[in-house]
């Protein structure tokens, strides 16, 4: 480079690192992503503005770029967008994972429209890539304008301390609109984490957002086949609450389900009515979709239905087969629902989970009721196995719901000092009419009722039984 | 600085488990809120002190209702 002699002299500010010591050189967050001594260069380390390298993640191949942070606050113009087309090319080629690192201020402003066309050749790439290779993104810094929409087109986005996501920064939000408010607030971890649900993961350093990308990688990468390690079984209904009425954090249940220290939950602040965890089970990667009663009662809603079928519908497209635990009480009901498109919304996981050809079992722990029964991966939605505890309730709605509204008249008749004794004996009665679970397997929607204590085998089993199979669809960020 | 504790849902109070004054921790129920024919526990998010109570059982809450303000 010969512009480095025509530098104006250095400034009174303490002088910057030389490029090539400066901890955000991509090199250094490349090797620093791969396995020790794994790196081997895809493109020129140049001033490109991006750096794209092959090389292992836990043994596994993988393809690698990073933003170079040490030009133009990494801005993006037509050779670095290059770098990053040509990097998604080796890896759909190679049939392998990539992993991209953001620290960029978006496209080169110097460089005019060329920079934004460049901008999109990595948007087409990335969505080409959709659904056949597993795309990985970590925001190491800003990431604005062209440079979210990167990470956001991928399916996992794991977020720095010092990463920031926004389409326009906080100077122009401020012209335009008025509104004051800084980097952190407008694009860190507290909004993307727990609002817009653009990020899946945050982490609360560099190294450990790198490490989770690792983990992620493997796990989206490297599926391993039923039989890989023995399942052992345990007492999974440990972490349910004596009563059926109270609510519990389901987090222990899935944490146990899957194999020990293997479980990566996508999205835990976002939509906490449902949790998406992936892990092994049995050394096989598996999806986890569970209702969690401790947030809105367990209820599908608007915004945790969108999140299940992103979740649903990432796993059909990658070939990672999906355990789907179910405790709802039904669909959050209300007119900010409503309004918010719980109907539009909710139709996105019905349609993820009727589509999906990966294998996907069901287990029923507590109860299924309504509507929300359905979209828990039905057996009307083909899941390959529906399993049930035997204390689970599979109904349209509680039995005393129910009664109340079979047997409104008749109830308004009694005195109201009888009236909850009358529900309670209408309630046994309708619970035998309506069948429970012996129903519920007569008529096909329950295949097997399985103890707590022999589910995690059970589980596996049933995905064993379905061929391995992948949707052929990309993974939309929905 | 305080935080608000807020109902996520309509719900009637069920039970209220701490007092202005307490200490808690994160995960410690602060109260038991009934609603979709279930009680769900409300749990501190951080540790830090019970400033003020702002219900009682048997109030109906409002999504977005102050709960509990922690210090």
């Amino acid at each position: 480079m010969t512009t480095v002699e025509n530098r104006p002299a250095p400034s009174p500010r303490p002088a910057r690192p030389p490029r090539e010591h400066d901890p955000r050189h991509p090199r250094t967050r490349l090797a620093a992503l791969l396995d020790d001594t794994s790196l081997e260069l895809l493109t020129e380390d140049d001033d490109s503005g991006m750096l794209a390298a092959t090389g292992t993640v836990h043994g596994a191949p993988v393809v690698a770029f990073c933003s170079d942070a040490t030009i133009m606050g990494g801005a993006m113009g037509d050779r670095g967008c290059d770098v990053v087309v040509r990097a998604y090319e080796r890896a759909l080629a190679n049939g392998v994972p990539i992993v991209g690192l953001w620290h960029s201020g978006g496209a080169r402003l110097a460089e005019g429209v060329l920079s934004l066309h460049a901008v999109g050749r990595i948007f087409a790439a990335m969505t080409s890539a959709s659904g056949r290779i597993p795309q990985v993104s970590v925001v190491l810094g800003p990431a604005a304008g062209g440079a979210a929409y990167g990470p956001a087109l991928t399916d996992v986005v794991i977020l720095g301390p010092e990463g920031r996501v926004f389409v326009t920064g906080p100077d122009v939000v401020r012209s335009v609109t008025g509104e004051d408010v800084d980097a952190l607030r407008l694009g860190g971890p507290e909004p993307h984490g727990r609002r817009s649900g653009v990020v899946h993961v945050v982490a609360d350093s560099e190294p450990a957002a790198l490490a989770e990308a690792r983990r992620l990688a493997d796990l989206l990468g490297r599926h391993g086949r039923a039989g890989d390690f023995p399942v052992v079984d345990r007492d999974l209904a440990v972490h349910l609450p004596e009563s059926a009425r109270r609510a519990y954090d389901v987090h222990a249940l899935v944490n146990d389900l899957l194999d020990e220290d293997s479980a990566a939950e996508l999205h835990a602040k976002w939509a906490p009515n449902i949790v998406t965890t992936l892990g092994r089970l049995g050394g096989r990667s598996v999806g986890v979709l569970a209702n969690n009663p401790l947030r809105l009662g367990g209820c599908l809603d608007s915004t945790s239905a969108e999140k299940a079928a992103r979740f649903v519908r990432m796993c059909d497209a990658l070939g990672i087969p999906l355990v789907v635990v179910v405790d709802v009480p039904g669909y959050l009901p209300g007119v900010g629902q409503e309004w918010d498109g719980v109907v539009r919304r909710g139709a996105k996981l019905l349609h993820a989970f009727a589509e999906a050809s990966v294998p996907r079992v069901t287990l029923v722990t507590r109860k299924a009721y309504g509507g929300a029964y359905i979209a828990m991966n039905s057996r009307a939605l083909g899941a390959t196995r529906v399993l049930a505890w035997p204390t689970a309730e599979v109904a349209v709605m509680g039995a005393v719901a129910a009664v109340r509204i079979l047997h409104r008249r008749r109830l308004a008749e009694v005195a109201p000092e009888l009236r909850a004794q009358v529900e309670q004996e209408l309630a046994v009665e309708h619970a035998e009419m309506a069948g429970g679970l012996a129903r519920a397997i007569e008529i096909g929607v329950v295949d097997e009722v399985v103890q707590p204590t022999g589910t995690r085998t059970a589980l596996a089993a049933a995905l064993a039984s379905a061929p391995p199979a992948r949707g052929r669809h990309g993974n939309i960020p929905l | 600085m305080a935080e608000q504790v807020r109902a996520e849902m309509v719900a009637n109070v069920f039970e209220v488990d701490v007092a202005s004054g307490d200490r808690v921790d994160s995960g410690t129920p602060l109260l038991v809120l009934e609603s979709m024919k279930m009680e769900i526990p409300v749990l501190a998010e951080r540790a830090g002190v019970v400033l003020d109570v702002k219900v009682q059982p048997g109030d109906v809450v409002q999504e977005g209702d102050v709960l509990v303000v922690l210090e």
